[in-house]
């Protein structure tokens, strides 16, 4: 049976964990955009898979459905929009949440509908970022804390 | 023992009662129930339906794939979606006999077009409506042959610039005239002799803006987009998102054995468009490409919305 | 911590030796299995509108995943109702054994008892799982093979030698449970040892012997119990008890030296990274190529699951030992070693998976509302929400669950290799020996960060 005693080591760990999760991004990004994109959204698949924008940019996005209706959907935005072929569908708004957020198809449109998943980077995948320096954390911590 | 005998009571009722329920409560209400699935799937099961006179067809339509859409050719019923694992119930009512073609509204793939069925309602043929033939049957046009336009102007003809020209033009163009006619007779005119071949083509491109109204250009940009953008493109360039997966084979001559695909047109393309007349551009939209994968909208738009969308075909040529 | 022993309150007693809620949960799950394979024959084609695909892999799934499997480990298999039509007939009783049943009560196979074919059944269901999941008539299929297959197993062989044997589902739900903070132990060992009818593996006119082929007098880790609680009915010295205890306790033990249960764990993680990447990511191609059957693109993607689950994974694993064991100069031998940390891939697998299954669980969850009132996509409105849009949960705060969930999985997994270097070298040698395999831990969970937040 493992016994945590509030050791040096404990505190030390705690405090990097605090620092890692809080201390704010350093990278600057540049001043505010107007990035246009346009996606071509297939079954399965959007073209680009992937855009980035910088924080505060004004996005706008023009869905192109390729060859059946598509949806496009956006997590953490919540936003939504549907695109005939033949009909551009454009959304329009401003990139004020950093991060990574998945792009979803809204419309069903075939079997592999639900996996249709795109992605929506805005400034730095902070998230990433620290998670991977706290999995670093969890592995000194595995060494050093633990004791039988 | 009467506890098992209890138990198989309650065993034999939830796991035989509730998938029988289930099926027993499948069997529907009367209504024909029709599966949408795309073209190449199969389209609409069943696609060819009979109705009489008067007698109401409720119908109950799901898709089994992909959002496709229903309506009625020469209806004035709006369309109705037609959604993947959801269910729309309607009621036809016809007051005419005849072969109505029913079909999809929302493009479900290249073969969208494709996706049509047939109703075929009987009753009392005296109520029948003959409506006369297409100008290029009766005028025997050959909607194939080639029409390239000798003259082409050097940039968009705008009808707002030939209005302010001040000239005083018969504004009336018959189904049969291309612009390129048009713009002869306008050349060789006296009225016009002290104008640029650009000013007449003004000239011409307010002759056709005054053939139409507003609202007919707004019904025909409404229709184009719902039906020919995919393959035309939204810009009519004939770079519709679906133009990619139609088979391109070159045309060397016109005979075409039904096989081919061929890209779409290009609307803006001044050579090939300034030389077709309305009967043409009409007649084209009516019958079809004949094995270029033009569908043939004859049984699905009536004559004054083929007349909207031709209207606003000729907007890719012709600014305001 | 100690176990804390949940039957000494005599209404959590009485309720786990009664049969009936049991029974009534596993027929209800019975009807509603019955009924998902009906749906996935004649329901509607459409996946997101059909019972068979909603429930199963969305419902059944998040239950099973999110909350049975880390809480109450091989709790599902308590309620599966997959063997019951075979237990009847073998038992020729659905509740208290009455004497006769029907059935040839054979003995499972020596050379199989081990969780092998439950690793290539999962293995072939992950071969075919992107069709599986998105198509009920598939799924329903599937489901219907199972209930045959658990039948003809029940009227061949003894108890629920399917479950214990064949069923891929309890193949890592048993590896997992060890992780769960419940579990069945006798009180007292010594009870036992005096104790000659062993009622508890024999039967007795209360209940059956453990059907899952365990003698509870010496049960320590949780991977083949199913919590079926007829030890409890059985036992004539209330020796039985269910207990509350740590997350982990099992692992907590000397470190096993199996072979088919470590593969297991490659098996659950080398699938959960494809999946993470193929049904997850923004690759087409590869969703594509994984639902394409019998195309040369679903064989690179056959090729490469199978590589990665029974080549790179273990092989690289095993890299990690050996310098563990070249660094520390250890006696052991390599197969021991191998299988010893392979302990240390349990968390990590769990935790993968929650975090996983997170990632669709509530992007699809609202699929539940017109699927309850329209199973079948047939036309019906039972509850009214039949025209209810899709509308993702959560999405928001999901990543940072899943990071959470990812990083105490690593740190679980840290631990746990800690504790078992421990067993074998002492001092510096503890953190040497560990520390490969931690690498090896830290590399899957920064690949799965990356496929799933990044």
């Amino acid at each position: 049976m493992s016994q945590l005693r509030l050791s040096p080591r404990w505190i030390a760990i705690g405090l990097l964990a605090f620092v890692i999760v809080f201390v704010p991004n350093p990278i600057a990004f540049a001043a505010p955009a107007e990035p246009h994109f346009r996606i071509e959204a297939s079954s399965f698949q959007y073209t680009p898979e992937a855009i980035s924008v910088n924080p505060g940019d004004h996005v706008t996005i023009d869905l192109v459905s390729t060859d059946v209706v598509h949806g496009l959907y956006i997590d953490g935005y919540d936003l939504n929009v549907t695109a005939d072929p033949g009909q551009t569908a454009t959304l329009s708004f401003i990139a004020d949440q950093s991060g990574t957020f998945r792009l979803r198809c809204s419309v069903t449109c075939g079997a592999l509908h639900p996996f249709m998943i795109g992605k929506f980077n805005v400034g730095s995948n902070d998230r990433l970022w620290r998670a991977i320096g706290l999995g670093v954390l969890a592995v000194i911590a595995g060494i050093w804390v633990i004791r039988r | 023992m009467k506890a098992e005998r209890f138990a198989l009571l309650f065993v034999i009722v939830i796991v035989i009662g509730v998938p029988l329920a289930a099926i027993v409560a499948r069997s529907n209400s009367g209504a024909i129930e029709i599966h949408g699935q795309m073209a190449d799937n199969g389209g609409w099961t069943p696609s060819d339906l009979t109705a009489q006179v008067g007698v109401p067809l409720p119908l109950r339509l799901t898709s089994d794939d992909v959002v496709h859409g229903f309506a009625v050719g020469h209806s004035t019923e709006p369309a109705l979606d037609v959604l993947p694992g959801q269910w729309t119930m309607t009621t036809l009512i016809f007051n005419r006999p005849g072969k109505y073609t029913f079909y999809c509204t929302r493009w479900c793939g290249a073969n969208h077009w494709r996706m049509r069925g047939t109703i075929e309602v009987t009753g009392d043929t005296t109520t029948t409506i003959t409506t006369p033939p297409p100008l290029y049957v009766t005028l025997n046009l050959d909607l194939d042959a080639p029409h390239p336009s000798e003259v082409v102007p050097g940039e968009k003809p705008s009808a707002t610039r030939g209005a302010a020209l001040g000239v005083k033009i018969d504004r009336v163009v018959e189904a049969t005239q291309s612009p390129a006619q048009v713009w002869q007779q306008m050349r060789s005119a006296s009225i016009t002799q002290g104008l640029s071949d650009d000013q007449v083509w003004d000239l011409v491109a307010l002759t056709w803006r005054s053939n139409t109204t507003p609202e007919r250009l707004a019904e025909g940009q409404q229709l184009y987009a719902q039906n020919c953008a995919a393959c035309h493109g939204e810009t009519g360039k004939g770079d519709g998102v679906i133009a990619p997966s139609l088979k391109k084979t070159p045309m060397p001559d016109m005979t075409m054995t039904g096989h081919e695909t061929v890209a779409p047109i290009d609307f803006t393309d001044a050579q090939d468009m300034l030389g077709a007349s309305g009967a043409i551009l009409e007649g084209k939209i009516i019958r079809g490409g004949m094995g270029t994968g033009m569908p043939y909208w004859g049984p699905i738009f009536t004559t004054e919305q083929i007349q909207a969308v031709a209207d606003y075909l000729w907007t890719f040529q012709f600014a305001k | 911590m100690t176990p804390i022993e949940l039957t000494r309150n005599p209404i959590v007693k009485a309720t786990l030796r009664n049969r009936w809620p049991q029974f009534v949960v596993r027929v209800i799950a019975l009807a509603g299995f019955l009924f998902a394979i009906l749906s996935g024959f004649i329901g509607t084609p459409v996946g997101n509108h059909n019972f068979s695909i909603v429930f199963v892999w969305i419902v059944w799934w998040a239950l099973l995943m999110l909350i049975a499997v880390p809480l109450l480990g091989r709790g599902w298999c308590a309620v599966c109702p997959i063997p019951m039509p075979g237990e009847w007939l073998q038992n020729g009783a659905l509740l208290k054994p009455r004497g006769k049943g029907v059935g040839l009560n054979r003995k499972w196979p020596k050379r199989f008892r081990n969780i092998w074919l439950q690793n290539i059944a999962f293995t072939l269901l992950a071969l075919f799982s992107a069709v599986v999941l998105t198509r009920p008539s598939v799924t329903g299929l599937v489901l219907l093979l199972f209930l045959i297959v658990a039948l003809i197993t029940s009227l061949i062989f003894e108890r629920r030698a399917f479950c214990r044997y064949l069923c891929p589902v309890g193949g890592f739900i048993g590896l997992y449970s060890q992780a769960a903070p419940v579990e069945v132990r006798v009180k007292d060992p010594a009870v036992c040892a005096v104790h000659t009818e062993k009622s508890c593996y024999t039967g007795s006119a209360d209940g059956y012997g453990c059907p899952w082929l365990i003698y509870p007098g010496t049960l320590t880790k949780n991977i083949n119990c199913g919590l079926c609680m007829e030890c409890l009915r059985t036992c004539t010295q209330d020796n039985v008890a269910f207990n509350l205890r740590s997350f982990g306790a099992d692992l907590k033990q000397p470190s096993g030296h199996k072979l088919d249960e470590a593969f297991k764990a490659f098996i659950m993680l080398g699938a959960a990274l494809i999946y993470s990447a193929v049904m997850l990511g923004p690759w087409g191609a590869l969703k594509s190529a994984a639902y394409s059957i019998g195309t040369p693109q679903w064989l690179v993607y056959a090729l490469t699951l199978l590589g990665l689950i029974y080549v790179i994974l273990p092989g690289t694993f095993l890299l990690t030992v050996a310098l563990g064991r070249t660094l520390t100069k250890s006696k052991e031998s390599l197969k021991k070693s191998f299988s010893a940390f392979a302990t240390a891939l349990i968390p990590l697998g769990l935790m993968a998976w929650i975090a996983f299954s997170l990632s669709f669980v509530f992007a699809s969850l609202s699929y539940l509302w017109p699927t309850l009132s329209d199973p079948l996509g047939a036309g019906w409105n039972l509850f009214g929400t039949a025209h209810a849009a899709w509308q993702p949960y959560f999405m928001s705060i999901v990543p940072f669950l899943q990071a959470g969930v990812l990083i105490g999985g690593l740190l679980w997994a840290c631990v746990t290799a800690r504790r078992i270097a421990a067993e074998k070298q002492q001092g510096r040698g503890i953190t040497l020996q560990a520390l490969p395999v931690m690498g090896f831990c830290f590399i899957i969970t920064a690949g799965l960060l990356g496929l799933l937040i990044g």
